[in-house]
Order: C-alpha cells, then sequence, then structure tokens
C-alpha cells in the first residue's frame, strides 16, 4: 500500500509537470497575448493602438518575457507556495482557489450524502428482484433522468421549483451570505443525473452477483433471504458502485462546470470558466494543478476501497 | 451654466427654429451642444423641459415624496475596476458611475448637461472650445476640484499609447497630430499636439484642436471619461478618490461591488456633495449574468437589472409589479464586409449581400414592433443631420444577376462571424440574414464565437457582424469605422469622395446645410455597399415596483443619483 501511494504521488507530480509546461505553451501565443490585451483595453481600445505601443503594452503587462523564464519564475514561486496572482479579479489565486474549492465541497458533501444512501438503495432493490415491478420503474426512471441533459434538467427545475412555484430563489449566487434553499437547485440537478447513473450500475452489478453460484448454494441451503444479501450478495456488489463514487469526486469537479455557471453558485466549475473566458492563466494553472491532484487521489482511494472489499486483488 | 458670450450659430439656428426648417428636438440638441443651457434651450424652442434639480445641475428634480435611506440592488455582471480610461465593459462604469463623474452628462433624454464642467464655449470654427471647471466640487480627499485636474485627465485620455477607446472620440483624437511616420502595419502614427490643452485659472481651460470639433460636450460624457484624481493608479478599485456622493467597500469580481454613501473625507473633514441631495444609502451591485439577470429580479434577489433582452420580455411580464422601461437608441448591428477581401472586393458580390437581405423583416423578426429598420449607411433618424435616402428594397433577382455578372453564376459561399458582444439577438439577425441570402444562391454559414473571443478579431475577419454603440451626432460613427485608415475602420473602406465629403458636412456647422452634405455622404456609403445594417435596436430595463427614479438610457448609462426606494 505504501509502495502504491509513493508510486501515484510520483506519476501526480510528473503529470502535473508535464500539463502546466503544456498549458503555458499554449498561453504563450500571440493569439494569447491579444486575448490578455482585449480582455484588458476591449476591442475598440486595442484598436487604437499602433503596432509599437501594442508591443509596449505587453512589456509593461510582462507579457513578453520568454516563455521559459516565465514558466521557472511560476515554478520557483509554486514550489514556495505561491500561486500568483488572479488579473481579472486582483485577488491571491489561493484565497480564490480556497473559496471557491470550499463552495464546490460543500455541493459535493451533499450530493455524496443524498446519493449514496438512495442510490445504492434503490439499486440493490432493483437488482435484487430482476424483471419485477420494482425493477422496472426504478430502472425506467434511472434511464430518464441519465438521459436528460443536466443543463435541460436544471432549466426544467428553475422553471418548475424557483419561477412557478418560488419555493426556492432561480439562482444560488447567496448574495446575503451562505444559506441551504440556494443550493437546492443545483443539488438536484446533480442528484438527478447521478443517482440514476449509479442506480443502474449498482442494479447491474447486483443482478450479476445475484445469478451467481454462490449465492444459488446458500439460498439452497435455507439462509434467511436478509442473509444472502447483506452477508454473501452485498459486499461483492458493491464493488463497482463504490469505485464509482470515489470517481464520483473527481467527476462533480468538472460536471460541476455546466451546474455552477448556470445556477451562478460561486464554486470551482464557476471558477474555472471566469479564467478560461478572461485568459486568466495563473488561475486556470492552479485550478488545473487541483484537479490533477483530486484526480490522483480519487484514484488511489477507489483502489484501496477496491483492496478492502475485494481481498483477491492487490496492487503491487 | 452661464457665458453671456453665446456661440455665433445660435442666432442662425434660431432663426431656423423659427422658419421651421429645424424641428425643436434638432434646436434643443445643437443648442446645448454649442454651450447654451438644456433648460434655456428646451424654453427656447417652446417645448417643457423634463423637470430638473433647478441651477445648473444636471440631475432631474426630486420626485414627489422621495425619501433617502436603504439600499439599491443591481443585478448584472460585476466586472473589475482598473483604469476608467480603459474600461470596455459598461458595467465597469456603471459600477465606477456613483463614486467618479464626468465633465458633462448625457441624460436619458440623450440631451447633454453640465456636470463637472459648468459651461463651455466653442469659437466659431469649432477648433477652440473653452471649458469652465465648476467651482465648489470636492474630492473624496477633501482637495477641490481645478482646472490642472481636469486638463490631466483631457491629456491623458489623448494619449495615443494609452490604448482608451476615447482616442477614438474626434475631441480626444484632435488634441493630437500626425508624426508623419508609419508603424509596420502601415498605420500613421500620431503624437499629442503641444499646446492641444491650456490652463488659463484655476477653474478655466481651453482645447487647440487640430481640426473642427462639434461633439466635444458630448465627447466628454462617453463612457470612459469619468474624471479620476491626478494620483490615481491603476486598479482604481484599490484606491477610489472620486467626487461622487459614493465610495467603494467592496469589489469581489463576479460576485459583488458595493458602494457606500460618502460622509466624511479621507482627511477626515465632511464631505459636501456638489450635486445636491442623493436618497440611496448603498449601491449595491451583485453578479447574475446577462441571460439569469431577470429570474434573479423575479426571484427578489435583487431590485433592478442592467438589461432586459427582448427575449425575456414575456417573462419579464409574468413577474408582479416588475416595471418594464424602454428608449429607442443609435445602437445597431454592422454586418460589414472588408472590401479590400476577395470576394468582398469585387462590388458586385457586396451588392449582391445587400440587395439579397431584407431588413425589415430581419428587424420584425428580432424586435418585433421596437427599434427602427436601418438602411445600410450607419446614419440614424434620432440624429440631427440625418438625410432620409430611399429605404433599400429587396431585389433577389437582382441579386442573383450581379453574381452571375461578378462569376458566381452557380452561387457563391460566404461565413459571417458574429460574437454576440451585445446579446443573442446579433446571432438571430444574421441567421435571418442567412436564410434570406439563400434565395439569391448565397450559402452563408453563420460562425458564433464567444463575445471576448470576437473582440480579438472584429478587425480582421472578412465578413463580421460588429455592434455599435450609441453615439449622439450622424458623423461620428462614419468618422471612427468608414473614414480612410480611422482606427475603427473595420471594412477598410477607403474612398476620398467620401472622406472630403464626411469632412465637408463636419466643419459645416449650419444643420440644414450640413444635412444636405450628408445626402451625398450616406449616398456613397449606401452605394458602395459596404455594410448590411437591418435595425437601430431598443434598449430595455427591469426595475422592481420599490424603485423610483431609474431610467432607459440610450447609451444604457446608469444614473443613481435621484434613484430611491419606496
Amino acid at each position: 500500500m505504501r509502495n502504491l501511494v509513493v508510486r501515484r504521488a510520483i506519476q501526480m507530480l510528473l503529470i502535473m509537470l508535464t500539463v502546466s509546461l503544456l498549458l503555458f505553451a499554449i498561453f504563450d501565443s500571440d493569439q494569447f497575448r491579444e486575448k490578455a490585451a482585449v480582455a484588458e483595453l476591449g476591442g475598440f481600445g486595442i484598436a487604437t493602438l499602433s503596432a509599437d505601443d501594442y508591443h509596449e503594452w505587453l512589456q509593461k503587462k510582462g507579457l513578453n518575457e520568454p516563455f521559459l523564464a516565465r514558466y521557472a519564475q511560476w515554478l520557483k514561486a509554486v514550489a514556495h507556495g505561491d500561486l500568483g496572482r488572479s488579473v481579472e479579479k486582483d485577488v491571491a489565486v489561493a484565497t480564490l482557489l480556497k473559496e471557491s474549492l470550499a463552495n464546490t465541497a460543500i455541493l459535493a458533501f451533499f450530493v455524496l450524502l443524498g446519493l449514496i444512501p438512495i442510490a445504492l438503495t434503490l439499486g440493490v432493490l432493483a437488482g435484487m428482484n430482476e424483471g419485477s415491478r420494482l425493477d422496472r420503474v426504478i430502472s425506467v426512471a434511472a434511464v430518464i433522468t441519465t438521459s436528460i441533459p443536466q443543463i435541460a434538467t436544471a432549466v426544467l427545475l428553475t422553471v418548475i421549483l424557483a419561477l412557478g412555484l418560488g419555493w426556492v430563489p432561480a439562482k444560488s449566487a447567496m448574495t446575503d451570505g451562505w444559506s441551504f434553499r440556494p443550493l437546492v437547485l443545483p443539488l438536484l440537478t446533480l442528484l438527478l443525473y447521478d443517482i440514476g447513473y449509479l442506480v443502474r450500475m449498482t442494479r447491474a452489478a447486483m443482478t450479476e452477483v445475484m445469478a451467481s453460484q454462490y449465492i444459488r448454494t446458500a439460498v439452497l441451503k435455507g439462509l434467511p433471504p436478509w442473509r444472502v444479501i447483506m452477508k454473501h450478495a452485498l459486499r461483492n456488489a458493491l464493488v463497482v458502485p463504490v469505485t464509482l463514487i470515489f470517481l464520483e469526486l473527481n467527476g462533480l469537479l468538472s460536471q460541476v462546470v455546466v451546474v455552477e455557471v448556470f445556477f451562478q453558485y460561486a464554486g470551482f466549475g464557476r471558477m474555472l470558466f471566469d479564467a478560461a473566458n478572461f485568459g486568466d492563466i495563473q488561475v486556470l494553472q492552479a485550478a488545473t494543478l487541483v484537479a490533477i491532484a483530486v484526480a490522483v487521489v480519487s484514484q488511489l482511494l477507489s483502489d484501496a476501497a477496491y483492496t478492502f472489499l475485494n481481498p483477491r486483488v492487490r496492487f503491487k | 451654466m452661464s457665458p453671456p458670450a453665446e456661440h455665433a450659430l445660435l442666432p442662425k439656428l434660431r432663426q431656423q427654429l423659427e422658419r421651421g426648417v429645424l424641428s425643436r428636438r434638432e434646436f434643443i440638441r445643437f443648442a446645448t451642444l454649442l454651450g447654451m443651457a438644456a433648460g434655456t434651450a428646451y424654453a427656447m424652442a417652446g417645448v417643457a423641459a423634463p423637470v430638473m434639480a433647478g441651477g445648473t445641475l444636471p440631475f432631474p428634480a426630486a420626485e414627489p415624496g422621495a425619501k433617502r435611506g436603504g439600499k439599491l440592488r443591481v443585478g448584472e455582471m460585476v466586472a473589475r475596476m482598473e483604469d476608467p480610461a480603459t474600461y470596455n465593459w459598461n458595467e465597469m462604469a456603471n459600477q465606477t458611475r456613483p463614486m467618479l463623474e464626468y465633465l458633462t452628462m448625457v441624460g436619458a433624454d440623450n440631451v447633454v448637461r453640465p456636470m463637472l464642467m459648468e459651461s463651455w464655449k466653442a469659437s466659431a470654427d469649432l477648433k477652440v472650445w473653452t471649458l469652465t471647471v465648476r467651482g465648489g466640487v470636492m474630492w473624496h480627499n477633501g482637495e477641490e476640484l481645478n482646472a490642472e485636474h481636469v486638463a490631466w485627465n483631457i491629456r491623458r485620455w489623448s494619449d495615443p499609447a494609452l490604448g482608451s477607446s476615447n482616442f477614438g472620440l474626434s475631441t480626444f483624437a484632435a488634441l493630437t497630430e500626425l508624426t508623419g511616420a508609419k508603424d509596420p502595419k502601415g498605420r500613421a502614427l500620431r503624437r499629442p499636439l503641444k499646446n492641444g490643452v491650456e490652463v488659463l485659472d484655476s477653474h478655466t481651460l481651453r482645447l487647440n484642436l487640430a481640426q473642427p470639433v462639434l461633439s466635444v460636450a458630448e465627447d466628454c460624457g462617453e463612457f470612459c471619461t469619468l474624471v479620476v484624481h491626478p494620483s490615481f493608479k491603476p486598479p482604481l478599485s484599490r484606491n477610489p478618490i472620486g467626487t461622487g456622493p459614493y465610495t467603494l467597500t467592496e469589489l469581489r469580481v463576479g460576485d459583488r461591488c458595493i458602494l457606500k454613501r460618502v460622509e466624511k473625507t479621507t482627511d477626515g473633514r465632511d464631505f459636501k456633495y456638489w450635486g445636491g441631495e442623493v436618497y440611496l444609502d448603498e449601491i449595491h451591485f451583485y453578479h447574475y449574468e446577462q441571460d439569469n439577470q431577470a429570474a434573479a429580479l423575479a426571484s427578489g434577489s435583487v431590485d433592478a437589472i442592467y438589461e432586459l433582452s427582448v427575449e425575456q420580455i414575456e417573462l419579464a411580464q409574468s413577474i408582479p409589479g416588475a416595471k418594464i422601461l424602454s428608449v429607442e437608441t443609435a445602437q445597431t448591428l454592422c454586418c460589414r464586409m472588408q472590401v479590400d477581401v476577395k470576394p468582398f472586393n469585387d462590388i458586385r458580390v457586396r451588392r449582391a449581400v445587400v440587395k439579397a437581405a431584407d431588413n425589415p423583416a430581419i428587424k420584425k423578426l428580432v424586435f418585433g414592433n421596437h427599434g427602427t429598420v436601418a438602411s445600410n449607411f450607419h446614419v440614424s433618424p434620432v440624429h440631427p443631420e440625418y438625410f432620409p435616402l430611399a429605404p433599400v428594397v429587396r431585389d433577389v433577382a437582382g441579386a442573383k444577376q450581379l453574381l452571375k455578372e461578378a462569376g458566381y453564376e452557380k452561387g457563391i459561399d460566404l461565413n459571417i462571424v458574429v460574437g454576440n458582444n451585445d446579446g443573442p439577438w446579433q446571432q438571430a439577425a444574421c441567421e435571418a440574414l442567412r436564410d434570406q441570402v439563400k434565395e439569391a444562391g448565397i450559402n452563408l454559414t453563420v460562425t458564433v464565437v464567444p463575445a471576448t473571443k470576437f473582440w480579438e478579431i472584429w478587425t480582421k475577419v472578412p465578413f463580421g457582424a460588429t455592434s455599435w454603440a450609441h453615439r449622439p451626432l450622424g458623423t461620428m460613427a462614419l468618422a471612427q469605422a468608414y473614414r480612410s485608415g480611422a482606427s475603427w475602420n473595420e471594412s477598410h473602406f477607403s474612398d476620398p469622395e467620401f472622406d472630403q465629403a464626411l469632412s465637408d458636412a463636419e466643419a459645416t456647422i449650419d444643420v440644414q446645410a450640413r444635412k444636405a452634405k450628408m445626402q451625398k455622404v450616406e449616398q456613397i456609403l449606401q452605394d458602395a455597399a459596404v455594410v448590411v445594417q437591418p435595425m437601430w435596436r431598443p434598449v430595455f430595463i427591469l426595475a422592481s415596483s420599490k424603485v423610483y427614479g431609474y431610467k432607459a438610457h440610450p447609451a444604457r448609462q446608469m444614473q443613481l443619483n435621484k434613484v430611491w426606494m419606496g
């Protein structure tokens, strides 16, 4: 296990280095420099500049420095724990990152809180009685919620719950400070899709296990059904869903972009979206590092859970 | 406002008004541009002036029942506040306007009134302008505003290296001269005039312009000309010193911008605002994307929004108690073709595109009964010197014939780039154009790019749809967008005859004579088939029933001095 952690950590660092270098390279183009200039001066402003004045402006903003020099500078700063400053928002990237990650973590917490019990229960119930009426109802519902794109779910929920019934605010900007009600719509949007997906996976795993010979043996031995399910079926059936739940942590970081931008929730996804729109490179770089870290750590956790649930698997 | 010595042209304007050759609106517009007080101009034109606060104040009079206190929550995109001179979003200026002020104020009725500048006077040839700075205006740091401060700002706006869109305004461009050199892209270089801005005494300054400019007062109220203290260093948000009644207390870009009433100067004295009573204690801007603003108001998260898009009017109508306000403007969409790029370098192709388009149909489709149909020469009926040319008529057969002559017998493939900088209606207009020109054998594809991306390429794409903001005079946009070599000449249109005709019009002060000269200018541009310009767009805003005094402005300037909460 320790070897695994060390190996994954090294992998993570290598990925971070490669990706940050690539990002820097992409942003070291004339196109990007122009994007930065447009973001600051506007299309009409930049059109008034002569070629010389434009170059002088780039020089003043430090955008004309050689690529490797800037990269080395950035690496050094990051190694000292300084993630830089957001050009657009005029705040330290670390502050921005901390706040937005905290907001997304809150959202993710409530997603998992709803997702795990609901999806596992429904999935197991459906998988236990394959072909039953209950299974049909659950499966069809799961197919429906996973077929609707999140953006459409978001619009539907807004129209019904916020604009129609007026139960919750239409947007989650939380201008008066944190409260749970504005969180309802993004939460439901994420949950509807995720529950459907996890239910289907759990159901599939459960049906497979229920059809296996050792379950038949257990039943034939005369064990009560709850014992067969709890002691024999569940542990094996949960391997896939648990892996998925851990990967969901990572998926959330990318999925939330749509939901957070739509509902204007100030989380990681919206920060990433704003930074990409503005060309705020320091923020993008830092966000990428975080995304990589989350991806690697969630994979590590899922591997650990996998070994725990399935002792036959050993990572070397 | 004052000076007894009125402009030489004013008697003539009066005569024209009396003879009926000048409409009352035109008279008011021109008389105020030349330095006459708006109230006097209204009175002279025999029109009831909007009720004003009195004296030389540019603000509307207090509404009966107006009360002090409370906060206004506005939904708009909360933007950074770096340097007011290089602002490129109106939202930035909205957040700044309660704190920094203009030399003049363009009212919701589109008339210019004196703000930090108390009066202005032009020479007969419109090349020398004397500006009087208002007395008793206090900065938030306790200093008094003086002519040096104003001169510092004007010199800054005239600096070609600043990258400010102010440099595209006639007044500030006329404070520079050509160096004779050109940059690698062939653009003529300019430098500030040596004696362009002269300070005469503590409250008087003089502009010595390189060429006649009619729109000095107008230019001084444009959205990037907010007056900063000479100690200013960007970003403004870190060191906000202004003359306005409010100051910035919190800015979180993409989240909120909070402004509070100034009570004390930074040196500890009582702050006295020059502009009389303001009602709101606090102004809060909360970040909502354009599409989300109406929904935020419906949920009660904000009291007013920056702009209501036309496709959300129905939603807005269903919000109990919400008020929809609107105003007609000279804002427009120019689907312009670069005249030096194949295939648009063949005028027959451009004419075919123009002929195949149905401007009234596009306007109707996008804005319904709102807005005005335009006729491809970028001068609007709201402009005083507008000469009504015959409207363009759709002629599909003619378009086909032209294409045939140009060698595109089997049709032609074209692509228009649109950035929706001003909203998705631009894309709708381009798509309508696409469907119309198809009948003439033009296969137009519409490429939609993100708004920020569009501003990187707007001067480069051969066929692009650019939104142009409201400008008070018809000559202004023409000079900025169609004169040979102008910074914003995105179509690369260049015609010495047009340039000459435009210069003639610009130097003609007499409105009727000027209007007559505009016929030639407009006709050349329309005949050259440079743009398909389907409409002049309206502006809509939305406020809850608790908000009073909130008005739609043709240039979308949010003016909150007299807004109050009921």
